[in-house]
């Protein structure tokens, strides 16, 4: 496969800032994507994910900033010379054309003959799961079915970059982990420099990479999907990555209280914020900790309690095997190694609400 | 900053297709005398619409033409309404054919409809009166209000009347407090239009009522003949097309 | 046994409540419609005065179809009808194009022809462009006569002044986002401005733009007042040739006006049953 798009340079972005309908949505981003690596950006609705992506692709006019992709400046280019594939959220395959032609549109645009773009559709649909799709009505089949065709559309472009919107979004719910198998899956092979852009944390974790979280017009943190779990860099983080527990309080010769119990914290005394996961916090009869159970909640697969007490609420998510009935006393321990300490708890105090993420227990 | 020039664009385009057009009926109909070349008339003054209204042939013309119009388009209303209920939703095929069949009047010369119609009506007693014309101006009304009023009794619309019912509120009730406020844009759509296409009608006019000559017949002679009269009748034909013209902007101002 | 009562109760309410719904239109329109077209065919075969005891004679059709005026009539309204239906289309292609990314205000300024009726718009024309009109005192003289012009300009005018805004608001309707995402996807797939047009806005709009096309030429082919008011003396259109033919002659010209209208009505029907198979072809 020599014709495979062998990337020199990934993308980057510096101090984007876009617009679109007047208000500013892109607010000065900045963001790398490695040659040939997966990066996934997540955020909650209304972060900007979007506009960053259509204005990467070219779809979207910035007032600020660069973006450079393999080597070249591309942010003066019209869309249709940067060479950025796109799968949308929803298929957007054009209804007057087969399956086939829709795969080979890239190939079309670029001039290619009709049995060249038949035999690179049929291979790509063979690819995508789709043996023998080329000749149907794009219109006729599922949304999972469509979104595979679009993606097969998007490889067949070699781009050098492949931009995902939120594709598994419209794909019935039993469906999704397939999808996502064969995007990683096509990704590696080609070693294509791809951006996936996605609200739902749990996907960003699986499908990164790296993981960049956007939060109102801004990359607030850009790292390896467990340090955005387990080292959030400010409070807002912690809790778009689903922990509730973040706990301020005064650190005092490098030790803070917890509900009574002094626990060793690095770094300098003065106020400081720590967080927990919850699925770390331990149900334990000889813990320091006494909290009742406020609430009990099965969900799915864990049960989350909300612990409270001893001027603390806690988060917990535990084995449905291990869980106690709301309003029991239980014991609790914190693992030390488990506690981090936020570095930058002051910068966004209560964007948390907002940025539409649970508020906290109790602090 | 285009949010700022798109006014001024919309007030272009409105004058040079409206105003600057109508604007000349006005002068010519308040112009008593208009010799060429002169851009502007000698004399102004009210002779055209005393000419027109000397007898009260304009002015019953006029009356005739409002009463026409109220009764086929409310007609229409009453035959139109249950059939879009119908219409917008069962299976597409018989949907397709009974709008189709529906809407075919829509082509026809209306001059052929009403010559056709005359044959039954003079027969009946229905040639020469209101509610003869009236007849032959809902065969094309019906589909115009049909066809607008379709899109109105759209799935969400039915959805809220199920809420209402499943909410136990009967019938007239659930009319009342959710049909008709869910259908309010639609409906008065419909009715204006339907009003408009009646009030314009001119071959079937013709045809059926020769002998009761709505306002366009009145009119027409008149274009050749004396133009200050024919554009003092214009401005009173024109009146209920500003209404709407007046009625539609208000909305789109509040859909902005 | 009450669930039994209410599925069965369900069932047979399902199809015939609508059909009882469209029964009171479908029978007006079957007798209004249905009998003005048996009422203008009864007038058509009608036997001329003394002559003879048979019910029904072709005398009328006869008489038009070896009518040259009648022939130029039918040339003339089909002329008329395929100039003003493909100006419109054409503008109206220009116009939904620029239109497309603009606000609802615009799109409505630009759709309120359809309110004003024939008449005025043709009053308005002669106001305007009839010799000693006002285009006439503002430059001096008109390059070339619109108002009973011999081509059929003027109606052409006025067609197309009334119906463009309804091609435009029926391409604007299929030119929304859907369009709108699909050429976006197009584009960053290296799809160039006239390969997006050609293959993903051109491909959407056609089967609209043709259909709304048809029932405009229906439309002009039943042209009356119109060219009543702007129209040449000579050729006739369909409509004023029936018209001119009732006034000549009331007695014998009834059928010759029959017969030319029904011609004129069922190429208009044809044309928009043509438009009809042209969407369904869409569709399937």
């Amino acid at each position: 496969m020599e014709a495979r798009s062998a990337p020199l340079g990934g993308l980057g972005c510096r101090g984007l800032v876009a617009a679109p309908g007047g208000s500013p949505v892109l607010r000065g981003v900045d963001l790398d994507v490695p040659a040939g690596t997966r990066t996934v950006l997540v955020g909650p609705s209304g972060a900007g994910k979007t506009t960053l992506l259509r204005a990467i692709c070219g779809l979207q006019a910035i007032e600020a900033g660069s973006i450079e992709l393999g080597g070249r400046r591309i942010d003066r280019l019209p869309a249709y010379r940067r060479r950025c594939a796109v799968v949308f959220q929803e298929p957007r395959l054009l209804p007057h054309l087969d399956v086939g032609e829709n795969v080979a549109f890239a190939l079309r645009a670029a001039g290619a003959r009709r049995a060249e773009r038949r035999a690179r559709a049929r291979a790509l649909l063979t690819e995508v799961g789709l043996d023998g799709f080329e000749r149907r009505a794009a219109d006729r089949l599922s949304g999972g079915e469509q979104q595979r065709v679009s993606l097969a559309r998007a490889l067949c472009a070699e781009p050098d970059i492949l931009l995902l919107d939120e594709p598994i979004s419209a794909v019935d719910a039993n469906r999704r982990e397939e999808l996502r198998e064969l995007i990683a899956r096509l990704q590696g092979e080609r070693g294509l420099t791809t951006l996936f852009v996605t609200h739902d944390r749990a996907e960003a974790a699986q499908m990164g990479e790296r993981v960049a979280l956007m939060l109102e017009g801004r990359i607030v943190q850009e790292d390896e999907p467990a340090a955005l779990f387990q080292r959030p860099a400010s409070p807002v983080v912690a809790r778009f990555f689903g922990s509730a527990n973040v706990l301020r309080g005064q650190v005092r010769d490098g030790r803070m209280s917890l509900g009574g119990v002094e626990v060793p914290v690095p770094g300098p005394d003065g106020e400081a914020c720590v967080t927990i996961r919850p699925e770390r916090v331990r149900l334990d009869p000889a813990g320091p900790l006494e909290l009742r159970v406020g609430e009990a909640a099965y969900t799915g697969t864990w049960v989350r309690l909300r612990l409270r007490g001893e001027g603390l609420g806690l988060e917990a998510m535990v084995p449905p095997s291990q869980a106690p009935a709301a309003g029991e006393l239980v014991g609790v321990a914190l693992p030390l190694e488990e506690i981090w300490r936020i570095p930058d708890f002051e910068a966004v105090p209560e964007e948390g609400r907002r940025a539409g993420v649970r508020p906290r227990g109790g602090s | 900053m285009v949010e700022r020039r798109l006014p001024r664009t919309v007030g272009t385009v409105a004058v040079l297709l409206f105003a600057a057009p109508l604007a000349v009926l006005v002068v010519q109909a308040f112009a008593e005398v208009w010799r060429y070349p002169a851009l502007l008339p000698q004399r102004w003054g009210l002779r055209g619409f005393e000419v027109a209204f000397e007898g009260d042939q304009a002015l019953q013309a006029t009356l005739d033409s409002f009463e026409v119009a109220l009764i086929s388009t409310a007609a229409a209303i009453l035959l139109a309404w249950p059939a879009a209920r119908a219409l917008a939703r069962g299976p597409a095929r018989l949907r397709t054919a009974a709008i189709v069949f529906l809407a075919l009047p829509l082509l026809v010369p209306p001059l052929a409809t009403g010559t056709g119609l005359a044959e039954w009506f003079i027969r009946l007693g229905l040639a020469d009166t209101r509610v003869g014309v009236a007849l032959a101006h809902l065969t094309v009304v019906l589909p115009y209000v049909l066809l607008v009023l379709i899109p109105g009794f759209n799935p969400r619309l039915r959805e809220l009347e199920e809420m209402a019912a499943s909410l136990g509120m009967g019938p007239v009730r659930r009319l009342v407090s959710v049909t008709l406020p869910g259908i309010r844009a639609v409906l008065a759509a419909a009715a204006l239009l339907g009003f408009l296409v009646s009030w314009s009608q001119y071959g079937s006019s013709l045809a059926v009522g020769g002998g009761l000559p709505m306002l366009p017949l009145t009119l027409l002679p008149f274009v050749g003949s004396d133009p200050n009269v024919a554009a003092a009748l214009s401005l009173l034909f024109l009146a209920p097309a500003v209404l709407a013209l007046l009625l539609a902007s208000r909305a789109a101002r509040e859909a902005l | 046994m009450r669930s039994a009562a209410a599925t069965a109760r369900g069932a047979t309410r399902r199809v015939p409540p609508d059909l009882l719904r469209l029964a009171p239109a479908l029978l007006v329109t079957t007798l209004l419609f249905g009998g003005a077209l048996l009422g203008a065919l009864k007038q058509s075969v009608e036997p001329p005065l003394g002559g003879g005891p048979s019910t029904w004679s072709l005398a009328s059709w006869r008489a038009v179809f070896a009518d040259p005026t009648f022939l130029d009539a039918l040339w003339f309204s089909i002329r008329l009808a395929v100039i003003s239906s493909l100006a419109a289309a054409l503008i109206a292609l220009v116009l939904a194009t620029l239109l497309r990314s603009r606000g609802p205000a615009l799109k409505t300024t630009f759709s309120l022809p359809v309110t004003v009726p024939h008449l005025i718009v043709a009053v308005l024309a002669v106001a305007w462009l009839a010799p000693g009109g006002i285009a006439e005192r503002a430059l001096g003289s008109l390059p070339i006569g619109v108002v009973h012009a011999q081509s059929g300009l003027g109606i052409v005018l006025v067609y197309v002044y009334k119906e463009t805004p309804f091609l435009v608001l029926l391409l604007l309707s299929v030119m929304g986002r859907t369009l709108r995402r699909r050429e976006e996807a197009s584009a960053v797939l290296g799809a160039s401005p006239s390969q997006v047009l050609r293959w993903v806005v051109w491909p959407a709009v056609r089967r609209p733009l043709a259909v709304g096309s048809m029932i405009v030429g229906a439309f002009v082919l039943g042209a009356f007042e119109v060219p009543l008011v702007l129209g040449p003396n000579y050729p006739p259109t369909l409509a004023t040739y029936a018209y001119q033919a009732t006034q000549t002659s009331p007695l014998s010209g009834q059928g010759k006006a029959a017969a030319s209208l029904l011609v004129a009505a069922a190429a208009a029907i044809a044309l928009g049953l043509a438009a009809l198979a042209l969407a369904r072809t869409e569709d399937g």
